[in-house]
């Protein structure tokens, strides 16, 4: 399937100024054809018609409709494609790990890139903040290296078996390859006067990747493993002399030497017959064995000697070759009788000198010929500029038949363009490569720092970085298992992160209650309030419209949502409201005491809760004879009409149901400002009547005379006692 | 890697995902509403969990409602009548869908419908045949059945329309892409099509309570164009906004700018024209981040298009669906 993360591929020419001369041509036109990609549904033709529908991050639904028909077969089927898929080398699982491992790395370098930037604006000198940079861009590099995989190497394994040359290990990853050579180049400082010797390790990593697509020295060493069992005399054979000089010319000296112990001079009964011979051979192999690198360390097992200093380095590479000369114009080959081995030897003397022949009749691919030439033409090599013109040279003397994925982000890199790195990252690599190696390019240079962050009105005033960020946290977002961590990428945008992220939120499931706790959670991280809010008022209506009132009040009032709950309160009002012997008051009791509880969220609960008390009491009061409870609930019914909270279609039904408080017997129950207070309320009733928000209440038609003369008793009644 | 989510039924003739995509509105020309679920949040396994007849004739179109407001669908069905029906328990009755408004009119149908939020609730706008757009307001938060006509735009009493419609998630805006076809017959031999299609942003005037016209989308050279489809790309954070309009020649995509000038117009740019569907264009819909566009047209391809940084847009891939 197609990765079709946005920008994933034409990245290339970003700035005019800065393609000049660049490997890969400045192109401002689209590709003329897209690739096409069969969506296998598996229905009966015709087709009448597609319907799309984007889902998590890059997924994207189609729903393949055919026309009806009597056939008995499914009128359509709807189709999930993964856009996104990444690198076919590294499987789901695998990739989701390091999705995960990488998430921490990535939060730590940009809370040190703000703690930096913030003490750098105080500080009188921020350069000495700027020094320490790349430091931390190495450790985030390590961090992330270590979860591509382990160092393995591939040649050098010196093993019990001395006829096993090469050792076949678990392949390394061409993703591994491409960040090592990026830290190499971008973010290691420290490493680059060794640079040519870091490449040569690159390369014995990797050189079996290349395999792929062309021969390579470590296909060729396959090859003659699997021919070394059955061969007798090795060194009578050509191939042997071929493939150890092509070990030597990239710098597997180990192996080269382990293979030339394997030469028949060193057998028990022919070392009398062969002396000089095996004197020559093992010559080769102590010269071998002592060659200087320069490079900061050598692991154990590595054969040569390290230098660390160019001018240490200049005296001992002075002198090795000045040994090598010496052998190569020495007497002894004149009595050693083996043909093969006398020319063999001889040319991989030429190699070690760095005869250009020599060399590129040894190596297969333009980058062994490269390493070889860093190996032993040019190991002072510095510089990009100069590491580049030796790679242009190369490549002339090696065209490539097809190209690599790794040799063309080599390309970019040697030829300093950011653009070309960037594309060859993001088409090869896809969107968490080029998200996370961004930051080794800008440690690399101001360049890419400028390049990368600098807004850009295409972009929609975000940078290259962010847009970056921003594809690969749609990635993440597609897949359940990860877009959790797609909000630390997006809240590293400045521009576009915080509306992705909450565009992101809103669309994440409320039905499941572990999910809406951690949407909440991941809101109150980033203080996405609204969000939260909007969240929790879904999940609030979902719940209430499903049956489960009390979590849906529960969450409307987490969400603070006024209006809802308002509209509840009266739902409820009108509930209670129809009578106090009604079954419903009953049903809605617990739901009033889960509003209650928090009443300040609604006006209009408030009420509810006084409602609620009202109403009890009313029940308790036997008609005849005054009580405590007769008292309290004429009290309540004063409070509650006293009450500005109390809405006014509310009024009429607590006079109604309050009638036989009113028409007390016995004596009565409300003093004179008391009936007045009520009987103004009804005035007041009456006056609304007229306005058009007005909402009539469902009593019988008498109600309000009924009452009116009760209040009318009352007051006189009130006046005659007073 | 494809995979197989839901097996629709015969005479499925379109379906729509809910916010989520956890949820799946199907309507068929018998007009049957089928909802298909997924069993959790993690399960890409879909089952029918509902089927209730919404109409006698055929559904056209399923557009979901913003989940704020529940979950419920509007079936705009082929005799051009609007019905909202909604997932609620109610008394004690169990879960089911229930028909909660239908928009009914002798004189025009209902060929399109969108709903958007604003701060002050919910709006529907819907596209008639009669050349008006018709925008409502939700009453009541809790309830979807009371609505209340907050403006009835004509825009040209023609005797046959098609109006594509999209809003603006927050709803600051709606546009409207009306394209009228009239059919003159002056005799028996001789049919006269007219076709014409001004496609228009309107944008709602919270001081007056009022939608006034702010952008027209089209070069002088189309205005005749007949428009098939029309989206707006979400914003995450441009400071202008992406429309693609899908005419019968290409994909305009134009940039609106969001500063109105002294006129209260907004600014437009057609920042490219993009050609690959032959034929009709079905859909055309926007991902999250608002970069990638995917179409899908008559000649049974879906195109996906993306923009390179040189803000160059291109057919970045396409699927062709094959059995």
């Amino acid at each position: 399937m197609p990765v079709v993360a946005p920008f994933s591929g034409d990245t290339r020419g970003v700035s005019d100024s800065s393609s000049n001369g660049s490997i890969v041509p400045f192109s401002p036109e689209a590709p003329n054809h897209s690739a096409v990609y069969a969506l296998r549904h598996g229905l009966k033709p015709p087709i009448a018609r597609l319907s799309i529908s984007w889902s998590r991050g890059n997924t994207l639904r189609v729903s393949v409709l055919r026309q009806p028909s009597d056939d008995g077969e499914a009128g359509g089927r709807v189709v999930e494609v993964n856009l996104s898929n990444g690198d076919a080398e590294i499987s789901d699982a695998q990739w989701r790990r390091i999705a995960y491992g990488s998430v921490t790395p990535f939060a730590l370098l940009q809370s040190r890139r703000s703690s930096v930037s913030s003490l750098s604006k105080m500080s009188i000198s921020p350069s000495h903040y700027h020094v320490d940079w790349w430091e931390y861009v190495m450790e985030y590099s390590k961090d992330i290296v270590s979860l591509l995989g382990h160092r393995k190497s591939p040649s050098g394994t010196v093993i019990e078996d001395p006829r096993e040359i090469v050792k076949t290990v678990e392949e390394p990853t061409s993703l591994k390859a491409a960040w090592d050579l990026m830290e190499i180049f971008y973010a290691d400082k420290q490493s680059q006067p060794w640079l040519p010797e870091r490449l040569v390790d690159w390369l014995t990593d990797y050189d079996c990747l290349l395999s792929s697509t062309q021969t390579t020295v470590h296909s060729k060493l396959v090859g003659f493993q699997k021919e070394l069992v059955s061969l007798q005399v090795i060194e009578d054979y050509p191939k042997y002399w071929e493939v150890i000089s092509s070990a030597l010319a990239i710098g597997w000296l180990e192996l080269v030497v382990k293979m030339l112990r394997l030469h028949g001079s060193y057998e028990l009964d022919q070392l009398g017959n062969r002396e000089t011979e095996n004197g020559l051979v093992e010559a080769v192999a102590v010269l071998i064995s002592k060659m200087p690198r320069m490079r900061l360390e050598l692991a154990e097992g590595k054969a040569g000697e390290c230098f660390m200093a160019k001018p240490d380095f200049m005296k001992a590479w002075e002198k090795w070759r000045a040994q090598i000369s010496k052998l190569d114009s020495s007497a002894y080959w004149v009595e050693c009788d083996h043909l093969q081995t006398r020319e063999g030897l001889k040319n991989m003397l030429q190699i070690m000198l760095g005869n250009t022949n020599s060399l590129s009749a040894a190596t297969c691919h333009w980058v062994e010929l490269y390493i070889s030439h860093l190996l032993y033409i040019r190991p002072f090599t510095v510089g990009l500029e100069s590491m580049n013109s030796l790679a242009q040279k190369c490549m002339q003397l090696k065209p490539m038949s097809s190209t690599h994925r790794l040799i063309e982000l080599m390309v970019g890199i040697l030829g300093e363009n950011t653009e070309v790195v960037l594309a060859e990252c993001s088409r090869a690599f896809g969107p968490w490569m080029v998200a996370h190696a961004t930051e080794l390019m800008t440690a690399g240079s101001d360049q890419a720092e400028v390049l990368l962050h600098e807004e850009r009105d295409n972009l929609g005033e975000m940078s290259i970085a962010e847009l970056h960020r921003l594809v690969y946290a749609q990635v993440l977002a597609s897949h359940v298992l990860t877009w959790q961590i797609a909000p630390v990428y997006l809240i590293s945008c400045m521009k576009q992160g915080m509306g992705l992220l909450e565009l992101l939120l809103c669309k994440q499931p409320v039905q499941h209650n572990e999910t809406l706790l951690k949407n909440i959670e991941i809101c109150r991280l980033y203080d996405l309030d609204s969000v939260s809010s909007n969240i929790m008022k879904v999940a609030g209506v979902y719940h209430w419209k499903h049956g489960r009132k009390g979590a849906g009040v529960f969450w409307l009032q987490q969400a603070r949502d006024e209006v809802r709950l308002n509209r509840i309160a009266k739902y409820l009002f009108d509930s209670v409201g129809k009578s106090i012997s009604d079954e419903s008051f009953k049903q809605w009791e617990g739901l009033i005491e889960l509003l209650g509880s928090e009443s300040k969220t609604a006006g209009g609960l408030d009420f509810l809760h006084k409602y609620r008390d009202f109403k009890k009491s009313l029940k308790q009061v036997q008609v005849g004879k005054t009580t405590d409870a007769s008292r309290q609930a004429a009290e309540s019914l004063i409070s509650l009409m006293k009450n500005p909270s109390t809405p006014q279609q509310f009024w009429l039904p607590l006079l109604y149901d309050s009638l036989k408080l009113l028409n007390w017997q016995e004596r009565p129950l409300l003093s004179v400002s008391q009936t007045n207070l009520l009987l103004n309320k009804l005035q007041e009733l009456s006056m609304a009547k007229l306005r058009p928000d007005f909402i009539e209440v469902d009593l019988p038609p008498q109600a309000l005379s009924s009452v009116r003369l009760a209040l009318a008793t009352n007051l006189g009644r009130a006046i005659l006692e007073e | 890697m494809e995979k197989s989510l839901v097996d629709l039924e015969n005479g499925t003739t379109c379906s729509s995902w809910n916010y989520s995509g956890q949820r799946l509105a199907a309507g068929s020309a018998d007009g049957f509403l089928s909802i298909f679920d997924a069993r959790d949040s993690a399960s890409s396994s879909f089952t029918r969990s509902s089927k209730s007849r919404v109409h006698d004739t055929g559904i056209v179109k399923v557009v979901w409602i913003p989940p704020e407001y529940g979950d419920a669908v509007a079936c705009v069905c082929a005799d051009g009548t609007l019905s909202l029906w909604e997932e609620v328990v109610e008394d004690a009755q169990p879960l089911q869908w229930k028909l909660c408004k239908s928009f009914k009119s002798n004189s025009s149908q209902v060929l399109d419908v969108q709903f958007g939020v604003s701060l002050s609730g919910l709006k529907m706008v819907a596209a008639y045949s009669d050349g008006h757009i018709r925008v409502y307001e939700l009453l009541d938060p809790l309830e979807l059945k009371n609505w209340q006509l907050q403006i009835r735009n004509n825009l040209i009493p023609p005797r046959h329309a098609f109006l594509p419609l999209s809003l603006l998630y927050d709803f600051r805006f709606v546009l409207m892409a009306t394209c009228i076809k009239l059919l003159e017959t002056t005799n028996a031999s001789l049919c006269l099509f007219f076709m014409r299609c001004p496609f228009e942003v309107w944008e709602f005037d919270q001081a007056h309570q009022r939608w006034l016209p702010v952008a027209e989308l089209a070069l002088p050279g189309n205005k005749g164009d007949q428009v098939y489809s029309v989206a707006w790309a979400p914003n995450i954070g441009r400071p202008y906004e992406v429309i693609a309009v899908a005419t019968h020649k290409a994909i305009a995509l134009w940039h609106l700018g969001l500063i109105p000038d002294t006129d209260g117009r907004l600014s437009v740019e057609q920042v490219a024209l993009l050609s690959g569907h032959a034929g009709e264009m079905w859909q055309m819909e926007w991902d999250m981040s608002g970069m990638t566009l995917a179409t899908s047209g008559s000649d049974g391809k879906v195109r996906l298009w993306q923009s390179n940084l040189n803000g160059v847009w291109h057919e970045q891939a396409a699927l062709e669906p094959t059995t």
